[in-house]
C-alpha cells in the first residue's frame, strides 16, 4: 500500500536579522520622544528688513495721507485711543470703522514699558483681524 | 560523538507587527515634534489668533517674566547679547530671529531687544505666540 506524505515547505531563512533593526529603531523612537517639545507654537512678525522702507517718510507722501490711529497701551494693558480707555469690542469696531473708510490707515501702537507682551500682542491680534495692515509698534527712547 | 546544533526557534509572525507599530510612532514623532533647544527657565508664550506657522531655522531668544535672557537655551546675559548676535549675523547674514517672551514680561524686557536686533541689521525679527487653548 502505498502512502501519501506531505511535506510542509521549509520557509527560507531571514538573510538579515531584524533584531538589530528593532533596537536600532527603538532607540531613535525614544531619542525623538525625549529631545522634541510638542508646543503648539505660531509667530507674527516684530521687524522685517524692508519695513523701514515702505514706512511713509514724509507727510505728503500717498501713504502718509491714509491717516494714523495712534492706539497708547497702558501699563494695565488698555489701549487708549484719543483720551479714551477702550474695551476691546471698542478698539475693533473703532478700527473697523476706520479702515473701512481707509484701508490704507497707519496703525501705530506706543505701549507703556510696564505693559505685558501679552496685552501688546493682543491689541495686535485685534488690530490684524480688523484688517490693518500697516501696524507698527513704537517705543520711546531716553536720549543718551 | 557527534553535537547536533540546536536548532534556533523560528521568529514569530507577530515581530512584523511590533516593528510596524515601532516605526509608525517613529515617525509620527519626527512629524510632530520640534527640536528646539529649550530655555532654563519656563515660558508661556502669549496667546494670539492671528499668528502664522513658524518656519525653521534660525535662532530663538527666549525671556522670561523677570527679563532673563537665554538664547538657544543657553542663559546670557543683557550685556554680552549684542556681541553674540553679531557672530551669529557673521555667519548668516539671512538670520531669522525668534523672540520667545513670557506673556507675562514686561515690555520694557521685550521691545529694546526687537529694537537692538532690528538696528544691527537682523533681517527677520520674529515674535513667538501660541493660539488659545493650545497648552
Amino acid at each position: 500500500m502505498a502512502s501519501l506524505s506531505l511535506k510542509r515547505p521549509t520557509r527560507p531563512r531571514a538573510l538579515i536579522s531584524l533584531v538589530p533593526m528593532i533596537d536600532v529603531m527603538l532607540i531613535l523612537l525614544v531619542f525623538f520622544m525625549v529631545t522634541s517639545t510638542y508646543l503648539n507654537l505660531d509667530m507674527i512678525p516684530a521687524a522685517r528688513r524692508g519695513d523701514a522702507d515702505t514706512a511713509p517718510q514724509s507727510s505728503g507722501d500717498s501713504a502718509g495721507s491714509a491717516g494714523t490711529v495712534l492706539i497708547r497701551l497702558g501699563a494695565d494693558g488698555v489701549p487708549v485711543s484719543r483720551g479714551r480707555a477702550l474695551s476691546a469690542t471698542e478698539l475693533d469696531q473703532m478700527l473697523r470703522t476706520r479702515l473701512a473708510e481707509e484701508p490704507l490707515t497707519q496703525v501705530l501702537l506706543l505701549p507703556s514699558g510696564a505693559a505685558r507682551t501679552q496685552s501688546l500682542v493682543s491689541v495686535m491680534d485685534i488690530a490684524t483681524r480688523a484688517g490693518a495692515v500697516r501696524l507698527r509698534v513704537v517705543r520711546l527712547e531716553a536720549r543718551p | 560523538m557527534k553535537l547536533a546544533r540546536r536548532t534556533r526557534p523560528e521568529p514569530s509572525e507577530t515581530i512584523i507587527a511590533l516593528i510596524d507599530v515601532v516605526f509608525f510612532l517613529l515617525v509620527f514623532f519626527m512629524l510632530i515634534g520640534r527640536m528646539d533647544a529649550t530655555a532654563p527657565f519656563d515660558v508661556a508664550p502669549p496667546e494670539a489668533l492671528t499668528g502664522t506657522d513658524m518656519p525653521a531655522g534660525g535662532i530663538t531668544l527666549a525671556v522670561s517674566p523677570e527679563g532673563a535672557l537665554a538664547l538657544d537655551g543657553v542663559e546670557i546675559a543683557r550685556e554680552a547679547l549684542g556681541d553674540t548676535l553679531q557672530r551669529w549675523l557673521d555667519k548668516d547674514a539671512d538670520l531669522r530671529l525668534r523672540v520667545n517672551a513670557h506673556r507675562d514680561a514686561e515690555l520694557r524686557h521685550v521691545l529694546p531687544l526687537v529694537g537692538m536686533a532690528e538696528a544691527m541689521g537682523v533681517p527677520d525679527v520674529v515674535l513667538v505666540v501660541t493660539p488659545p487653548g493650545s497648552e
